[in-house]
């Protein structure tokens, strides 16, 4: 028996699965080149706006350069400089000594959050009042404050005469200058910190607490063994942010402290690079000072994550 | 339709660039987007002018760029910054190539600048019968010899013309001295630091008898005084040729041991808590405090609070005390300049507008009768003015003590004809320790200081030298 076979029809079908393969392999071309344009736009905001800019400043921090005219290679010079700038290493540890108040602040923020998280009359009105700072202008602020730390009429030691107490002249006094800021600051950052945490505290589980209570844990017991571990990542979020926005303290300084604080007490890097690029015009030794900064900064996230991973845990 | 969709590619892409420009400024609360374009002008007649100032300024420059844009046809568009970015946003603009045409400039970046090529020679383009009717100091503030790299010396090329000079002048609280019977100080000859330590020794009471002092004879921040006292004393912080450091002669450290005793040991200062400069400025408003400084830009302050408080407050001008009698007084006097970009197109119409705001007898008048600056025109300001329109205004009875100043009296603060003032900042770094805790001698101070200055004097000469050399 003949086996009648189409082979026009074969020809047919294998031409149109090889048109079909071919529109297909269009479709994909096309598609691979839309997806790599719209993949681009972020790639060359990445090197236009990161990858030049750090490499121009490595550069840069390499020559002499006074941020106007020609710049000429001096190899390690800049960085041979900064070892051995008394006025760096007072900056830095300054600039250290200003993270003092990212503990403080977020203790405060999650003490703040719990309560707010409580069903207390007016609380919509606290959380608006301690958001307010957040949203200030820094500049303003850093006025506001300064007439506040007033030695004779400021307000905070107006407040303070109220127990009995006589405070010292805060910006004016190299031991009280730089607790003086960080409590500017920590007042500054609070809402934004107490608001992240009461989203955390808000999105624990009450069955965990329920269940605890059940086996009898006191609320200390609760707070450091569900609510401590559950808004942790909030608070390595925060940690984190903190640093890097730590190390960049500038604004308030200029503002309260111009001349950098008696005996340089509140001078931070970020203001003595600042000096150095325009008041002093050397931006290739500012530079090279950044990116010390911006190391030292890396290296701490860095850390911070390593030590992230190792406490990390889930809830099954 | 494939070109269509590559457009709208670019145009996305461009975009995404757009918002991520935008978006990573955030942190600094600016906007790209709203930053003017400080250019300069394309057009033959078009100009850009940038500076920093209050209303009167503006009301000012407004009056002035009217009728220079009436006289030449020229479109004048001004760019006012505020006053504590000016200086960052003048360094963005020159790094990004967009200097204004005219714009302030402070003179003690007028080295660096003209070294950058941002400056222009404005030597060939103002005649010399302008010049001879502004201070001296007015234009010499602006002087620069690029081959030797000295500043302030007649007969060298000028790169701006003054849109103020800013005497620093010493005052006395009227009022006091007539409550208290005493002698008005000599609005004409200085009193010696024995003189001036007595009278405010005097002033120095407890007015209610509650056991603690509540005036003082005076009450002064060291950064902005002691250079008065300290060249009344016949000592400075640098050689005449501006490369020496002379910080440790015992005229110097003289003169700022006396200025530390007026507090520490005369006790006729507020004490060292109180002393912040806001609380002495405060005091001496508030009818506590003898003698204080007197410039310009506080005559409004002053006078406001002297017809609020007749009773308390009312003040005039004198000379700064000197050390010994027969001394020259002195003290500083400021300058804030109006250049214009050696990449102008339409250069010499922007000198003809800097020449203009800087001398435009309209602009002056009107900028002296809001008790923002004295006259930068001689002849106006030794004139008219003082004879009636100073008074008329409300400027204070001994006027003269400021054109003094800016006619003799007054010299550059140190540090503005170095290439960094870097030196001379340092030397305020651990003051304290001399007039507000007496911890150190002030002879033991200047010692201990002046190597750390002549180093970082020499490295700014080290700096302008490379500066040159990079053009």
């Amino acid at each position: 028996m003949a086996i009648d076979v189409d082979t026009t029809s074969g020809a047919w079908t294998k031409q149109r699965r090889k048109a079909s393969q071919k529109a297909n392999r269009k479709l994909h071309r096309k598609e691979y080149t839309w997806a790599a344009i719209f993949m681009a736009a972020p790639v060359i905001g990445w090197l236009a706006f990161l990858l030049f800019p750090l490499g121009f400043s490595v550069y840069a921090s390499f020559t002499n350069w006074n941020g106007l005219g020609a710049m000429s290679w001096i190899g390690l010079d800049n960085y041979v400089r900064l070892v051995n700038d008394p006025y760096f290493w007072k900056a830095l540890w300054n600039t250290v000594f200003y993270m003092i108040g990212i503990p403080i602040g977020l203790a405060l923020s999650l003490l703040l959050a719990l309560a707010l998280a409580r069903r207390i009359p007016g609380r919509t009105f606290f959380r608006t009042v301690y958001y307010i700072p957040v949203i200030s202008s820094l500049a303003a602020i850093a006025i506001l404050w300064q007439w506040a730390y007033n030695g004779d009429f400021g307000l905070v030691n107006q407040f303070l005469a109220i127990f009995g107490i006589e405070g010292p002249n805060w910006l004016m006094d190299p031991t009280w200058s730089k607790p003086a800021l960080i409590i500017m600051a920590i007042w500054k950052g609070l809402g934004y910190s107490t608001i992240l945490y009461l989203a955390a505290v808000q999105a624990v589980p009450r069955s965990l607490y329920e269940a605890a209570a059940l086996d009898g844990a006191n609320a200390w017991q609760r707070f450091r063994t569900i609510t401590l571990p559950m808004v942790r990542p909030v608070t390595f979020f925060l940690v984190v942010t903190n640093i890097i926005a730590g190390s960049m303290i500038f604004t308030e300084i200029n503002i309260m402290t111009p001349t950098g604080g008696p005996n340089w007490s509140t001078a931070s890097l970020v203001w003595y690079i600042w000096n150095q690029a325009f008041r002093n015009l050397s931006m290739g030794y500012a530079t090279s000072m950044a990116l010390v900064l911006g190391i030292l900064v890396l290296i701490v996230t860095v850390i911070q994550f390593r030590l992230n991973r190792r406490n990390d845990f889930s809830i099954e | 339709m494939r070109k269509k969709g590559m457009a709208a590619a670019a145009v996305t892409v461009a975009g995404a660039l757009l918002l991520a420009a935008c978006s990573s400024d955030g942190s600094s609360g600016g906007d790209a987007s709203e930053e003017p374009d400080t250019s300069g002008g394309d057009a033959p007649n078009e100009l850009t002018f940038m500076f920093r100032g209050g209303e009167y300024d503006k009301l000012a420059y407004e009056t002035a760029i009217a009728a220079f844009e009436e006289e030449t046809g020229a479109d004048v568009t001004m760019i006012i910054t505020d006053a504590d970015q000016y200086a960052t946003k003048l360094q963005a603009a020159i790094a990004g190539n967009q200097v204004p045409d005219v714009f302030y400039v402070e003179p003690g970046r007028i080295q660096g600048y003209v070294y950058a090529n941002v400056l222009a020679d404005l030597t060939e383009y103002v005649d010399q019968s302008v010049i001879d009717n502004i201070w001296d100091f007015g234009v010499d503030a602006y002087r620069f010899n690029v081959e030797t790299g000295e500043r302030g010396l007649d007969g060298d090329p000028f790169f701006a013309l003054p849109k103020d000079v800013g005497p620093f002048g010493f005052g006395y609280n009227t009022v006091m001295f007539e409550e208290m019977g005493l002698e008005a100080p000599s609005p004409d000859e200085p009193m010696t630091f024995a003189e001036f330590t007595d009278l405010a020794k005097q002033l120095t009471v407890d007015k209610d008898g509650d056991g603690e002092l509540d005036q003082w004879g005076t009450g002064l921040n060291v950064v902005w005084n002691s250079q008065a006292f300290v060249w009344g004393a016949g000592a400075d912080w640098i050689s005449e040729d501006q490369k020496t450091v002379t910080v440790d002669t015992p005229e110097f450290a003289e003169a700022l041991q006396w200025f530390a005793d007026l507090g520490l040991v005369e006790g006729v200062t507020p004490s060292a808590e109180q002393a912040q400069t806001l609380d002495t400025y405060q005091r001496w408003m508030a009818g506590e405090i003898g003698f204080f400084p007197v410039a310009p830009w506080d005559i409004g302050t002053y006078n406001q609070v002297a017809a609020d408080n007749p009773d308390t407050f009312g003040y005039d001008v004198i000379p700064y005390p000197v050390a010994n009698a027969g001394d020259d007084w002195a003290t500083w006097l400021g300058s804030l300049g109006i250049a214009v970009s050696e990449n102008s197109k339409n250069k010499e119409l922007a000198a003809q507008l800097a020449t203009y705001l800087s001398t435009d007898l309209e602009a002056q008048k009107i900028l002296a009768e809001n008790k923002v600056q004295i006259p930068n025109l001689i002849d106006y300001a030794t004139g008219e003015w003082l004879e009636t329109d100073a008074l008329a205004a409300g400027w204070p009875a001994n006027t003269k003590a400021f054109v003094e100043i800016a006619q003799e009296k007054g010299r550059p603060l140190p540090g503005t004809w170095t290439y960094t003032p870097e030196w001379y900042d340092n030397f305020w770094v651990g003051i304290e320790s001399v007039v507000d805790t007496g911890d150190q001698t002030a002879a033991d101070y200047v010692a201990g200081k002046q190597t750390e200055m002549q180093m970082l004097l020499d490295q700014s000469w080290v700096s302008a030298d490379q500066a040159k050399a990079q053009g």
